[in-house]
């Protein structure tokens, strides 16, 4: 619960913040307090703040009073009345003294240049938002002529401001449809309701108001007219829908007609808005209607983008889509198809495909809308999807450079070669089309066009990864005989070539693609024995001494996935050779680079080495090294991953003994012994401990969770013999601070012995101070109060520093620290 | 008339995350992408639904400009490109390129270090981001497309920092990012050219302070760091990896080796090696003097900083540890500032602001008394001081930028609304243009009035000067006609004959040609006379002849009449005339039309 000291801060510092001598805090304190305020009252259904009122109130009516030139404070204020308002309490209490109105009166602040600043204007409506709870406060916000304020606010020069407004107008609509609101009709058995007759010209006051901006000459009323009204659609219910619906019905005809291109998202999105309402169901609301319009008949400029947001409509009714889906193809088709065609193609298209902007970003929302669709496998009707792909297909061709003659007279070919931007979006949809069986014996072709980009000298970075991204998808889906063929004799030499791209952003993406082709294939003996045969490994392996830190990562975990597939054949002599090589390569990684990544991918790569398999020989020896490298690295990523490693280390040796299959009592004994021993020579209790005492809060705090879980393990196993685990206390970072606290408990100990004047020891230990060198397992599982520790480190230091109590000291110390340090970002 | 128009969704009349949009001849270009460090959830990023409302990101922008690697420029950039989804190029310099991701990262784990947090991207996700990069040279102009083109230029401040000009056709911004106009120890100081922007976006940081010399700060700085050491006590100076503690490493450096110090320096992590190898790197960023000396020694090859290990905190002795994060909310340097906390003797110095939410902020607020982990309170008995080295330009550099840019219109952005005002007036009343200081989600449109240079042809200004009239004169603008050739890029305009002869086209003639109908009783040579007469009559000043193949010629209009076969008085009157009488030609149809006078 919420505690009782941050109130006691609380009158402090109203004071201070009602100061208008004193400057205010910094800008992200306030919202931290209201943050602090909201949370208080909906987790108190307003209570706690209401008790709190006294000084809040107080605060208020001297903002208001001592008139505050503070933006900061004054827009805190508009939001904190509003929030104490939320109740009908709360309200009454404002509302007697006539503080709301003052608050909220806008002629108030209208006096001044303050209403001038957006954050006055945006606290004001946060401030009604808030309060808008109760039918009490909608009585105030009409009673006061609030709305016509917000109706203005509603164009206001700030975005954020009109945007605001519109939230509050909508909410105030879906308040009156709210149950409490409406009355259930007269008539038995009607599921039809109506607004009580006293709110009813609230909510025409704003409906009139929708239909005055759709119909306005003026483009932004006309947008956020729009806007208001795809969120009434969107948020409220009936019978405010429907009524609206009504009135604008006819200048949405008009607008929709006009056909002006910088509505068109905005109307598609009140459209897509009435198609989850009843609206659709009737057909004198016309909603289906005036989606058709939106496309017209495909000879309209605009008519490309409306069918292509159709497209993506998910309750979009079926013959709708189709007609969309055959006017967003065009723009493909056109391009893509032998001039026979040309006759067909309408004018308008024509005429954008041959200037290059609008050329690019029609082929560009065509073949992103294939994608959307694909995505869904959307079933094509009057064309089939082995003609689309072609198309695709030929696009991409086009935009490197080659062009069937046939094709040459259109000029939408110059605009395309070496267009990037259709590169990428081209090679995202032909990954997407993948979904497709029926397209399978594409593949040759599909294969050879990417090929085509791999090898290309003039592909971009960006398209590379593209390319690669399809490539995986369409490997992936359909494995064919020939794949392994494929791959190493017409994949790997382009990949071997793109490993050396003088980009690191190109040899990145290509290590990252091996490694996803490698887990991929895991299971297939041929794709790793391509890997060896082809000399592929062993250019992993030189791109582990690569210059750039990212592709030394990358390289660490393709040649990681290489070796655990090699685990699965054991038969090939190249494979205990690699881990070997890998080996050397990974532990000098780990020892030596001088970036995070390449480290953290190492530790990674023993994880998932150890995961998939059993402790083979060669790793084993190498573990403890990554244990001890791992566990005193710089970044504590490392160190936490280490520490990851270590829990699968643990898993896996308990997993061995017969001990988790509980059988007899001996052996269970001795195995989990032998298991305490492996892992004190592995060097992981140091790890641990150390790790336990780190500066990085996560670490310790996943070190502490497997020492707890060690130590349930320990106390599960009555008679274990404690000998053979001393633990050495001498020269290690946390053996001191073992020590320390095994003499604090000792000296508490003490101290409790003489206040009991007790002579004798308590269950046979002394109460003497001394110091122990050796010490066992058990012992300082014990002498550590882990779950103290666990306890402390859930909260972390960084829970105190963001509470609010620390925050409200903040807010005092700044004012008290008065001098003013000049501002300085960075 | 085309406009340019300005939305800042950050450090629009505030100094927090920097993103302004810009649309400028029909592009779309966000400058900067910046994060608030001061809040743990989506307020730390720009507010980019604002942007998304109008279709993905991909769609609407054209591209993405970061100025330099501060977080309060870059740090959402992951976020807008890999979560937001946004698949467009993205722009920066080269050392901006190879030093982002770097603090990105060191970020990145400070923040996932703390509990609570949500929606945070990954490593994967910075460098996906990073492979979306495209690095750009200085005073290279690349061409994001056909319309679009930028171009950097040096603003001091960090290293890489630049700023960017960006022109579509004639209209063009240029935005300065951060930038600093006095060159300090280890950078030099902003330079652009006399481009004449139609708007300039500058940043205002100290838009009412007239700094004193950053050598004054220095001084004092080691003189506190020194008289700490002699005392026998420790320092600690908090940092980022990467900016500040190069600068302050670069001065310590110098020091110890001018006076033969021998307590020694530390820096806590392993990521100076790779921030050292950068600016050694990008050697060319930095000021002459450090390029100069770079060829006997290498002023990022340090002697006398040594890398730390966590148990030389308890080392007796005096000692200079630079330890990250620069906040004091994690990590080592919070530890090694719980262990030197309590002694006086020792001393704390903070190079750089800190947010309110860390223990950073507390001291430099005067906290005496911390409240740590499990209740535990730390005294605070060391010394605290707070130096700042950050490097922007002062109400002077921002006049002198205003003076070699010579912009049109002025934009302030990244200050405080107050001292904006002010700068404001003083930019109007100086140099007057406009000053425009948007807050944030406000759009400033300012309409431009581009003139299109044209070249005129010899032969065109010589047939001009021919018909007499004043010489030609810059100040005094005139009408001319010809003949315009918009070819390769260039707009020309000649006569028309040169026009004829330089695109090798034949001149064709172009006729108009009319049917009027008239009932007139007479034979058709009579009603051409009745014609011939009635025209003299109303035009009175124009020659009318009446020639005997039975045409009538006005001007170049000429009239001829037949009758209708079917009725002999029904007679069809055919004018024709050239483009030159278009108006006398349908003046004479018109009135025809009306008939003859009887």
């Amino acid at each position: 619960m919420m505690d009782s000291d941050c109130f006691s801060l609380l009158p402090a510092v109203c004071l201070v913040l009602a100061d208008p001598k004193q400057s205010p805090p910094d800008d992200t304190s306030l919202e931290k307090l209201l943050d602090w305020f909201k949370e208080l009252h909906s987790h108190s259904n307003g209570q706690v703040l209401f008790q709190h009122q006294p000084c809040l109130l107080e605060f208020i009516s001297s903002v208001c009073t001592s008139k505050t030139t503070d933006p900061a404070i004054l827009s805190f204020t508009l939001k904190l009345t509003g929030l104490l308002a939320a109740t009908p309490q709360g309200f009454h209490m404002l509302d007697e003294g006539g503080l709301l109105v003052y608050v909220f009166e806008r002629e108030a602040w209208g006096v001044c240049d303050l209403w001038e600043d957006a954050s006055v204007r945006s606290g004001w409506l946060q401030g009604l938002l808030n309060m808008l709870k109760h039918q009490q406060a909608l009585g105030f916000l009409c009673g006061n002529g609030l709305i016509k304020v917000i109706l203005q606010l509603q164009n206001d020069r700030s975005l954020f401001v009109a945007c605001l407004a519109n939230q509050l107008l909508v909410h105030i609509l879906h308040f009156l449809t709210s149950s409490n609101m409406t009355n259930g009709s007269d008539v038995v058995g009607s599921s039809e309701t109506s607004l009580r007759s006293d709110w009813v010209s609230v909510s025409s006051e704003i409906m009139n108001a929708v239909v005055e901006a759709l119909s306005s000459e003026d483009h932004p009323q006309v947008l956020q007219g729009l806007r208001l009204l795809s969120q009434v659609l969107a948020q409220c219910g009936e019978p405010i829908i429907s009524t609206l619906w009504k009135d604008v019905l006819v200048p949405l005809e008009v607008l929709i007609n006009r056909g002006s291109e910088s509505l068109i998202q905005t109307l598609i999105t009140v459209l897509e808005a009435a198609l989850g309402t009843p609206l659709l169901s009737k057909t004198e609301y016309k909603v289906e209607e005036l989606l058709e319009a939106m496309l017209g008949d495909g000879n309209r400029r605009e008519c490309f983008q409306c069918a292509a947001l159709i497209v993506k409509l998910e309750k979009c009714p079926e013959v709708l889509k189709r007609k969309a889906t055959d006017i967003i193809l065009l723009p493909l088709h056109c391009v893509s198809t032998q001039p026979q065609a040309e006759k067909e193609m309408n004018v308008v298209l024509k005429e954008q495909l041959s200037q290059k902007a609008s050329c690019i970003s029609l082929l560009m929302q065509s073949l992103s809308s294939l994608a959307q669709l694909a995505h869904t496998k959307y079933l094509f009707e009057d064309i089939s999807v082995h003609s689309i792909t072609s198309s695709v297909l030929l696009l991409l061709r086009m935009c490197s450079g080659h062009c069937p003659t046939s094709l040459l007279h259109i000029n939408a070919f110059t605009h395309l070669i070496g267009c990037c931007k259709v590169q990428r979006c081209g090679l995202d949809t032909l990954g997407a089309l993948s979904v497709y069986e029926e397209i399978l014996d594409l593949r040759k072709d599909i294969f050879g066009v990417l090929l085509d980009y791999l090898q290309s000298p003039d592909s971009h970075a960006t398209v590379l990864k593209k390319t690669f991204q399809a490539f995986k998808r369409w490997i992936v889906c359909s494995p064919f005989p020939d794949l392994l063929q494929f791959i190493s004799h017409d994949l790997f030499p382009v990949l071997e070539k793109r490993m050396c791209d003088l980009r690191w952003e190109v040899r990145d993406s290509t290590l990252e693609f091996i490694t996803q082709l490698t887990t991929a294939l895991n299971s297939n003996s041929g794709f790793t024995e391509a890997l060896h045969t082809s000399g592929m490994v062993s250019i992993l392996l030189s791109s582990l001494a690569d210059a750039e830190g990212y592709v030394r990562a990358s390289a660490v975990a393709a040649v990681g996935e290489a070796v655990a597939a090699s685990f699965h054949q054991t038969v090939l002599v190249s494979n205990s050779k690699l881990l070997e090589e890998a080996l050397v390569q990974m532990m000098a990684i780990l020892s030596q680079d001088t970036e995070g990544f390449p480290r953290r991918a190492v530790v990674h790569a023993f994880t998932s080495w150890l995961k998939g398999s059993h402790l083979t020989m060669g790793l084993e020896s190498s573990l403890s090294s990554v244990l001890s490298l791992g566990g005193s690295d710089f970044d504590w990523e490392v160190k936490m991953l280490t520490l990851e490693l270590a829990e699968v280390l643990m898993e896996k040796t308990l997993a061995c003994c017969p001990y988790a299959v509980q059988n007899s009592g001996s052996s269970e004994e001795t195995h989990f012994t032998q298991a305490l021993i492996k892992f004190k020579d592995f060097g992981l209790f140091d790890l641990l401990f150390n790790s336990l005492f780190d500066c990085d809060r996560p670490v310790c705090e996943k070190a502490c969770a497997l020492l707890i879980k060690l130590r349930t393990l320990i106390a599960e196993i009555a008679d274990l013999d404690n000998s053979i685990l001393f633990l050495n206390l001498c020269g290690n970072r946390w053996g001191d601070e073992v020590q320390g606290r095994y003499l604090n408990k000792q000296q508490a100990k003490a101290s409790v012995c003489v206040k009991n004047g007790a002579t004798g020891s308590d269950e046979g230990m002394d109460c003497g101070l001394h110091c122990i060198k050796n010490i066992s397992l058990p012992n300082i599982l014990q002498i550590l109060d882990l779950d103290d520790m666990q306890k402390m480190l859930t909260l972390s230091s960084d829970h105190v520093v963001n509470s609010p109590r620390s925050l409200m000291e903040d807010i005092l110390s700044a004012a008290q620290h008065s001098e003013e340090n000049i501002v300085d970002c960075y | 008339m085309p406009d340019i128009k300005v939305t800042p969704l950050g450090a629009g009349q505030d100094v927090g995350r920097s993103c302004i949009l810009v649309s400028i001849g029909g592009k779309n270009i966000m400058l900067d992408c910046g994060m608030h460090m001061g809040y743990n959830d989506d307020r730390r990023f720009p507010d980019f639904s604002y942007v998304t409302q109008n279709g993905r990101l991909t769609e609407f922008l054209d591209c993405v400009i970061i100025s330099h690697f501060h977080l309060d420029h870059c740090g959402a950039l992951p976020y807008m490109s890999e979560m937001v989804g946004y698949d467009g190029p993205i722009y920066m310099t080269h050392p901006t390129k190879a030093i982002c991701p770097i603090l990105l990262e060191d970020f990145r784990k400070i923040t996932v270090d703390k509990k609570g947090e949500t929606n945070f991207f990954t490593s994967q996700m910075i460098k996906d981001c990073m492979k979306k990069v495209v690095p750009l040279n200085l005073h290279q102009t690349v061409q994001v497309d056909e319309e679009l083109e930028i171009k950097a230029y040096y603003a001091g401040h960090v290293l890489g920092a630049a700023m960017f000009q960006i022109k579509v056709g004639l209209e063009s911004v240029v935005y300065t990012g951060d930038y600093n106009m006095t060159p300090d120890r280890h950078l030099g100081a902003a330079w652009i050219d006399k481009c004449r922007p139609d708007i300039l976006i500058s940043e205002s940081t100290y838009a009412t302070t007239i700094r004193d010399s950053k050598r004054c700060r220095e001084r004092d700085f080691l003189k506190k760091v020194h008289e700490t050491v002699e005392r026998g006590g420790k320092v600690l100076i908090p940092v980022f990896a990467l900016g500040r503690a190069q600068e302050l490493c670069i001065l310590l450096e110098t020091f110890w080796e001018r006076m033969n110090l021998k307590a020694p320096i530390y820096f806590s992590t392993g990521l100076t090696e790779k921030a050292n190898h950068y600016y050694k790197l990008f050697i060319t960023w930095t000021n002459q003097k450090i390029r100069k000396t770079f060829v006997q020694r290498n002023m990022f090859e340090f002697k006398h900083i040594k890398a730390f290990d966590r148990s030389y905190a308890d080392n007796p002795g005096p000692m200079v540890v630079f330890a990250t994060p620069g906040m004091l909310h994690a990590g080592q340097s919070l530890q090694i500032f719980k262990k030197w906390a309590g002694n006086e003797k020792n001393m704390l110095i903070m190079p750089g602001y800190c947010v309110q939410g860390t223990v950073g902020h507390k001291i430099l607020n005067g906290q005496k008394k911390l409240e740590m982990e499990g209740r535990a309170t730390l005294e605070v008995k060391l010394q605290v001081e707070y130096m700042s080295f950050s490097a922007h330009a002062d109400a002077k550099g921002i006049m002198q930028l205003i003076r070699m840019a010579e912009p049109r219109n002025m934009l302030l952005v990244h200050g405080e609304a107050k001292k904006m005002e002010f700068l404001k007036d003083k930019i109007e009343q100086e140099f007057s243009i406009s000053c425009y200081m948007p807050a944030n989600g406000e759009t400033t449109t300012v309409v431009t009035n581009p003139s299109v240079p044209v070249d005129i042809s010899l032969n065109l200004l010589k047939r001009e000067m021919a018909l007499g009239g004043p010489l030609p004169d810059a100040k005094r603008p005139r009408t001319m006609h010809g003949t315009l050739i918009m070819k390769d890029n260039s707009l020309r305009l000649v006569s028309p004959e040169q026009a004829l002869k330089e695109l090798g086209l034949s001149e064709h003639q172009l006729r108009f040609t009319c049917r009027v109908q008239l009932h007139d009783p007479h034979s058709d040579t009579d009603t051409l006379g009745r014609i011939y007469t009635h025209l003299k009559s109303v035009l009175k000043s124009y020659s009318i002849q009446h020639v005997p193949d039975g045409t009538v010629i006005v001007e170049s209009i000429v009239i001829k009449v037949t009758a209708s076969a079917e009725e002999p008085n029904l007679k069809v009157v055919l004018l024709s005339w050239s483009y030159q009488d278009e108006e006398l030609g349908s003046f004479l149809s018109t009135l025809l039309k009306k008939g003859l006078p009887s």
